[in-house]
């Protein structure tokens, strides 16, 4: 892009800091942060479609949606109160810039990546339990790091992966460079090239031989365990100096004894590798178990790396922007995400180029982006309108996403106030069981699916059977700080209590129709006891509790 | 057999979907509007009450060691072969109780598939596609559900006892999810109330209130849905009897053998004569790359004796003729027998069967070479598989939903019924 001049001399001083900060900005984004970018192409689209957007999302609505994409969770009643109840008008920009700086942050922004990049069930054998990853990922998004380094440091899997974490994500394709060069496409430039992997694309421009070159890249890659650090295996990635990817045509064509020829590594159809040949006595060494494997002559894998995550790749930044874009808005402006084929196009394409232009401008910075998303309009839309789309195309209102199994678990725990009455708590969360008090087995099996990290629902009954058959139980505590004790001892009027009820589990207010019929119903018998806990069971259940919106 | 149809059909079909896309409802609500408009899904798919039951050999049975036997081969195994009440026809001496059966089956000997592992042949065994990062294909089940289902009833219309697959209902959505019974056909947990039924209807009232409340608002499709299966829930609480066997089970024990997956064949009858589409029933242990004679020994008689009791009562219940009874596994295995007495994946040539509802009875299709290598006559793919099976039971094969804005038919396009075979 080029970054016109002729403006006037009134934009000379910003042009200048733009300039300085990113050199590959544009004039506009001097005067015109990239928030209002947003809402001008998406009303924009929006009268072009002649689709009405929904009016603002309530203090109460927003401050939900924000705890749980940014922290994974509900607020506390205290915290969803002060809130609701403060009067500045800057208050929306303020929780976004302290919940960015929560360290629940990096928590949660680890398990939404991890299940992009594994998700609940990794094909290699050493990558089902990946504790190594999820500290190295959390300290990423804690310090800020860049995305295009994160992703890097990945791919290059330097160190081993109980200590160092980012070489997990090449040891679950262990031994399988289709898988990886697949899922390296995939994953972080939104090419599909499966289709290719057997033969040639239809629709698209990938050839079988292009896939083959992808996979050229990862041929080389065995693991090496190096030893244990506690009960986890340390793993290396080892690369061999020497080593070729067979490409013996076309599937349908394929039977035993069928050798091929080789293929060399090439940039997704592109350019080929330019790589130095080894010597003729060059031969694959064994790696030793025990030992850190040799740095090759020659690093393919690192090759790749770079050329993935260098500002001028034409799909990385794209579909980064894209994706992430997705995570906060409900749906990518290419959607489904990781097929950005041109078949499937842009629901918003000069916004999706504004998009990535701003990110890699500002150097993939991913809370900057996050910031800018979180403020503009259109993450604040409300709710209402008639929309059936879990994620409409024009973004006339929010997004409705089903909470993920560690959003919900946490969600529950805050809801009843789950901290005060068990002291075990922390330690148990520290040890990483995540849904404590509640059986991960069970919530997994009930709330973990689907696991692609794009929050589509797919419901059904048995997680209703857990639901409304005992699933909860050990949430219903009647110990002291806990929101059932509170309930059954406070001596404030029930009006108020029905207040408590709700900022706690759907952190809003009721309305009068609400507040008045759970009174009603509260009030209803001598001892409350039963009717506190069905109260707290059908808030903690419904629908507005189980989707984020 | 659909007629291939021009692009510019596809294309106008596309452009049609694409205005129902932007009149905003999405693709999604095509396949799952059936959720909440059922007299339009009745007049669009007349019900039928028909009815399948997958018998699923998990980790891949033998053909060689089942109804594909190389007697003398240097491929064939130890066992002997034995007459079946279908002259000229032999099977392998672990199911006896079959042998007798084979004038009321098919016996497909020349199945060539195309995936050899676990995983991808579980999942192309199931949906008849292979697996791919951008669509959830639905299984079998769920397709069984959406076009046989009955609407009306209270029983989930997919039911796993012990099986396997990886997709569940896949883009076909929340309604045809499979619900799972345990190991012995028992219901999973948390299927029995935790609260008294005066309770339990009061705190659902409640519930129900702040649902209408939220649906005034909230129009996405979501929460439909999860309204929807709160209600399945609920009536499934109120049919725990339809699962149980346990008063009738000494009644038929001798019929279907003693045996896990014998209550699991008496089970899955039980459930069809209840009104449910689809029942799948899972055997494991047939990944025999070690050992494979003492794990067929193992495994396949009581497999044979319950298959056999699942037909013999299916027939004098009057049911079998509305009723297809798939077999298969994922895999077959490999002709050479490997060092440890095991035999690997093999895809190129292994056999699978049918039995009742619109396929042939007494008919064996297909053969393979002396050795079991390649199928020498009338391959079967897995489309084709598929295409028959659906064919069957009177479901057009080509019959298509929609992934997203993309359609896909059940069967995959070009897979053709195989005409020998049915009825």
């Amino acid at each position: 892009m080029t970054c016109s001049v002729g403006r006037g001399f009134g934009f000379y001083a910003a042009w200048v800091a733009v300039v300085v900060l990113a050199c590959a900005t544009s004039l506009q984004a001097a005067d015109t942060s990239l928030r209002d970018v947003i809402d001008k192409h998406v009303a924009d689209q929006q009268a072009k479609q002649k689709v009405s957007p929904a009016s603002p999302a309530t203090d109460a609505q927003f401050m939900r949606r924000l705890y749980l994409d940014l922290v994974g969770t509900i607020p506390t009643h205290d915290d969803a109160k002060a809130f609701i109840d403060d009067k500045s008008t800057d208050k929306r920009a303020k929780l976004i810039d302290r919940l960015l700086d929560d360290p629940r942050y990096a928590q949660h922004q680890t398990d939404v990546w991890d299940m992009v990049w594994f998700g609940r069930n990794p094909p290699g054998y050493d990558a089902d339990k990946r504790p190594g990853f999820h500290k190295w990922l959390a300290e990423q998004f804690n310090k800020n790091t860049p995305y295009d380094r994160i992703v890097s440091a990945m791919l290059k899997a330097e160190g081993n992966t109980a200590e160092h974490g980012a070489p997990y994500y090449l040891v679950q394709y262990r031994n399988k460079p289709q898988d990886a060069a697949q899922a390296v496409a995939q994953r972080f430039l939104g090419v599909q090239l499966q289709c290719a992997r057997c033969h040639d694309h239809p629709y698209e421009p990938w050839k079988q031989v292009d896939f083959y070159g992808m996979a050229a890249f990862y041929t080389r890659l065995s693991t090496v365990e190096v030893g244990k650090m506690g009960q986890e295996k340390k793993v290396m990635i080892g690369e061999q100096s020497v080593g070729e990817i067979n490409f013996t045509g076309p599937a349908a064509e394929d039977g035993p004894g069928k050798k091929g020829v080789p293929i060399k590594p090439k940039f997704l159809a592109t350019k080929a590798l330019d790589e130095p040949t080894p010597g003729k006595d060059v031969k694959p060494i064994k790696f030793a178990s025990g030992k850190a494997p040799p740095k090759p002559a020659f690093s393919r894998k690192d090759a790749l790396a770079d050329w993935v995550t260098a500002r001028d790749n034409p799909y990385f930044a794209r579909a980064a922007a894209n994706r992430i874009w997705a995570q906060f808005m409900g749906r990518g402006i290419v959607d489904p995400v990781d097929d950005m084929s041109k078949d499937n196009k842009p629901s918003h394409p000069e916004l999706l180029d504004a998009l990535t232009q701003q990110f890699v401008a500002h150097n993939f910075d991913m809370k900057w982006y996050v910031r800018e998303l979180c403020n503009s309009k259109t993450y604040q839309a409300g709710i209402a309108g008639d929309a059936e789309h879990a994620t409409p195309k024009w973004y006339e209102r929010a997004k409705v996403k089903p909470l993920s199994a560690e959003q919900l678990s946490a969600a529950w725990r805050v809801a009843v106030s789950y901290h005060k009455v068990d002291s075990k708590l922390k330690e148990r969360l520290d040890k990483g069981e995540w849904s404590y008090p509640l059986t991960s087995g069970y919530v997994l099996r009930f709330f973990g699916k689907p696991s692609n990290g794009e929050g589509h629902f797919q419901g059904g009954l048995h997680e209703h059977l857990f639901l409304n058959n005992g699933g909860l139980s050990k949430l219903f505590s009647r110990n002291k700080g806990g929101l059932y004790h509170t309930m059954l001892e406070s001596k404030e009027p029930w009006e108020q209590k029905v207040d408590r009820l709700f900022l706690s589990i759907l952190s809003r207010y009721p309305d009068d129709a609400e507040r008045a019929h759970f009174v009603k119903y509260l009030s209803a018998d001598e001892r409350p006891d039963d009717r506190v806990r069905e109260a707290m069971w059908a808030l903690m259940t419904c629908s507005e509790f189980r989707f984020n919106h | 057999m659909q007629p291939q149809c021009p692009t510019h059909e596809h294309v106008s079909r596309r452009a049609l979907l694409k205005g129902t896309l932007a009149a905003g409802t999405g693709g999604a609500l095509l396949n799952w509007g059936n959720l909440f408009n059922s007299q339009a899904h009745a007049a669009t798919a007349a019900k039928k009450t028909k009815h399948c039951i997958l018998l699923w050999m998990n980790g891949g049975a033998s053909q060689f060691e089942t109804f594909d036997m190389k007697v003398g081969a240097d491929t064939g195994g130890p066992f002997r072969e034995i007459k079946t009440n279908l002259p000229g026809i032999h099977i392998c001496e672990t199911m006896p109780k079959m042998a007798k059966m084979m004038d009321k089956i098919t016996v497909i000997r020349s199945m060539h598939t195309s995936q050899i592992d676990h995983p991808g042949g579980i999942h192309l065994m199931h949906t008849a596609y292979s697996q791919a990062a951008n669509i959830q294909f639905p299984e079998i089940g769920a397709v069984m559900a959406k076009y046989l289902g009955n609407d009306e009833s209270p029983l989930p219309q997919f039911v796993k006892i012990s099986s396997q697959g990886n997709t569940g209902s896949g883009f076909l959505g929340p309604k045809y999810q499979p619900f799972s019974l345990n190991h012995s056909g028992k219901l999973p947990p948390f299927s029995s109330n935790s609260v008294d039924a005066e309770r339990d209807d009061r705190r659902h009232a409640l519930r129900g209130f702040l649902e209408e409340k939220y649906a005034e608002k909230h129009k996405a499709v979501t929460s439909k849905m999860h309204r929807a299966a709160n209600d399945s829930a609920r009536k499934l609480l109120g049919q725990r009897k339809a699962f149980e066997i346990e008063n009738e089970w000494p009644k038929y024990r001798d019929l279907y053998g003693d045996s896990l997956f014998g209550r699991r064949c008496l089970m899955a009858r039980k459930l069809v004569q209840s009104g449910v589409a689809f029942v799948e029933v899972g055997q494991s242990g047939y990944d025999t790359h070690a050992d494979n004679f003492q794990g067929h020994k193992g495994l396949l008689p009581p497999m044979d004796h319950a298959w056999a009791g699942l037909l013999t009562d299916l027939a004098s219940q009057g049911l079998l003729e509305n009723t297809l009874v798939v077999w298969m596994g994922e895999i077959g295995r490999t002709p050479r027998i490997n060092n440890r007495a095991g035999r690997d994946h093999y895809v190129r040539a292994w056999s699978t069967a049918l039995a009742g509802c619109g396929v042939k009875a007494g008919y064996v299709h297909g053969r393979t070479d002396e050795r079991g290598l390649d199928v020498a006559e009338d391959e079967v793919t897995e489309g084709d598989f598929f295409a028959t099976v659906y064919q069957a039971l009177g479901i057009n094969p080509g019959q298509e939903n929609f992934a997203g804005v993309r359609p896909v038919p059940i069967a995959p396009f070009g897979s053709k019924a195989v005409k020998e075979i049915l009825a």
